[in-house]
């Protein structure tokens, strides 16, 4: 049981890990150029709706890495206190997403897609990166302008589940069914703002094909996480954030996991919520 | 699979899901781009400026008692990251070199639009703490508030300036 994370379990070493980044490096470079996030223009055209494929793209990885998620952590596989959990700064995080928007729309890209790019010879992704590298050093550069607002507006029981206070496999069921619904939508606009779709991975014949068995497992994966009574899964005895939590015992398991930022749930000691100080496991 | 042709949006999707997976199930932490980035710019800088670098208060903790920034987890990813993409516009015959713009666009015009829009992300996404990949999904897989925040603010900023910078996409 709780074979994963192999690297905290000490199953593999510090120096493999490393090295064993380069291959899923190698899958998210591969998904990103199939994607077609290597173009510019492709990107961009999400904010017209004129290419909709982008958000679908995002969308599937949420619900895929969501459900693989919760499911090993249910299934003792993973163990979920080990893995980094990114903490919450409200203000901060919603300031720098509206200029990050404002910042793809602007460059046709976002750090991924523009490394990913350069790797196709795309030169004006090169100029997007170099463009990144001054942002970069100007936020750090002048650091004590706005460090104070960076610290700001720390959010500790930062789940959505424990904000909403449902269990957290009804939340899975949301996420997945708001990633569906999303990619719905976007597609409906596209439909109504452009008549003629450039993509034809997005003609109806191909989404038929494609999607429908993906979709269908992704709602049924979810709906188990959701409506089974999951403990009965979990031998023996587990401590609470194991597994997805059953929806009476959503608010005893929300208290117990409140003081945890950094880590996805266990920690049950340290009743203050304090910041992580420094964080380097972030993206 | 057809290996020529790009895949299905969904497939892609997946793929990308998947490689985030592996990344928890072996290195219990999310994938990520924009904090490998930040490595290579302050290694960068810490080269032409060290004592200015090692008193930053923002890029001081890269160097703390002579760290390597670059021996990081993320930047290993961001090499394969490059490898994949290179593999992949191989498999597809999609290599070249070209700037990317739209109809309407003129060279110099896109090329401005890149240097502006990455200047604004690279400072966005250290204010943010992360970009979309390691913030967006894979926080928003963990079901982290913070990420689905960044998450919909980006396609609220990029919906509300795609009608000013149209000319350069459509």
């Amino acid at each position: 049981m709780d074979l994963a994370p192999f690297v905290k379990t000490g199953l593999i070493s510090e120096a493999l890990n490393l090295w064993l980044a380069v291959p899923i490096g190698f899958l998210f470079g591969f998904g990103l150029y199939h994607a077609g996030f290597t173009d510019s223009r492709k990107i961009a055209g999400a904010f017209y709706l004129k290419d909709v494929g982008v958000p679908v793209v995002m969308f599937s990885a949420i619900a895929a890495g969501t459900l693989g998620l919760w499911g090993f952590g249910l299934a003792g596989f993973l163990d979920l206190s080990k893995v980094y959990f990114l903490p919450t700064y409200l203000v901060p995080m919603a300031v720098g997403g509206l200029l990050f928007g404002v910042g793809m729309a602007v460059g046709g890209f976002c750090p991924g897609t523009a490394v990913a790019s350069v790797a196709t010879g795309r030169l004006d992704a090169v100029v997007f990166i170099v463009g990144f590298f001054g942002g970069s050093l100007l936020f750090g550069d002048l650091f004590p302008v706005w460090g104070d607002f960076y610290r700001s507006d720390f959010l500790p029981n930062a789940r959505l589940d424990q904000v909403f206070g449902t269990g957290l496999g009804v939340n899975v069921l949301i996420v997945v069914v708001a990633a569906v619904a999303g990619s719905l939508l976007m597609r409906l606009g596209q439909r109504h703002f452009w008549t003629t779709p450039k993509d034809e991975s997005l003609a109806p014949e191909q989404v038929l094909k494609y999607e429908v068995p993906y979709v269908t497992a992704a709602i049924v994966l979810a709906l188990a996480a959701a409506f089974v009574p999951t403990r009965a899964f979990v031998k023996g005895p587990v401590p609470e954030p194991y597994y997805i939590v059953e929806r009476s015992a959503a608010g005893a398991a929300q208290r117990s996991i409140a003081p945890t930022a950094v880590t996805l749930g266990g920690g049950r000691s340290g009743a203050v919520p304090t910041p992580p100080a420094k964080h380097r496991e972030g993206c | 699979m057809d290996l020529r042709r790009r895949w299905p949006p969904v497939l892609a999707g997946l793929l990308i899901g998947l490689s985030m997976l592996l990344a928890w199930v072996v290195a219990g932490r999310g994938i990520g781009a924009s904090g490998a980035l930040t490595a290579i710019v302050a290694t960068l800088q810490h080269w032409i400026f060290p004592t200015l670098t090692e008193r930053s208060a923002y890029f001081a903790p890269y160097f703390a008692g002579g760290a390597n920034p670059l021996n990081d987890y993320l930047v290993y990813l961001l090499i394969g990251v490059l490898l994949g993409a290179f593999a992949g516009a191989a498999s597809c015959r999609d290599l070249s070199f070209e700037v990317q713009r739209g109809p309407r666009a003129t060279t110099l015009g896109r090329l401005a639009g890149a240097l502006a829009g990455g200047v604004l992300t690279g400072f966005a996404a250290r204010l943010a703490r992360g970009c979309t990949s390691g913030e967006g999904l894979v926080g928003a897989a963990q079901l982290s508030v913070g990420a689905w925040v960044f998450l919909l603010c980006i396609f609220a900023g990029g919906f509300g300036a795609a009608y000013f910078v149209r000319k350069q996409w459509i």
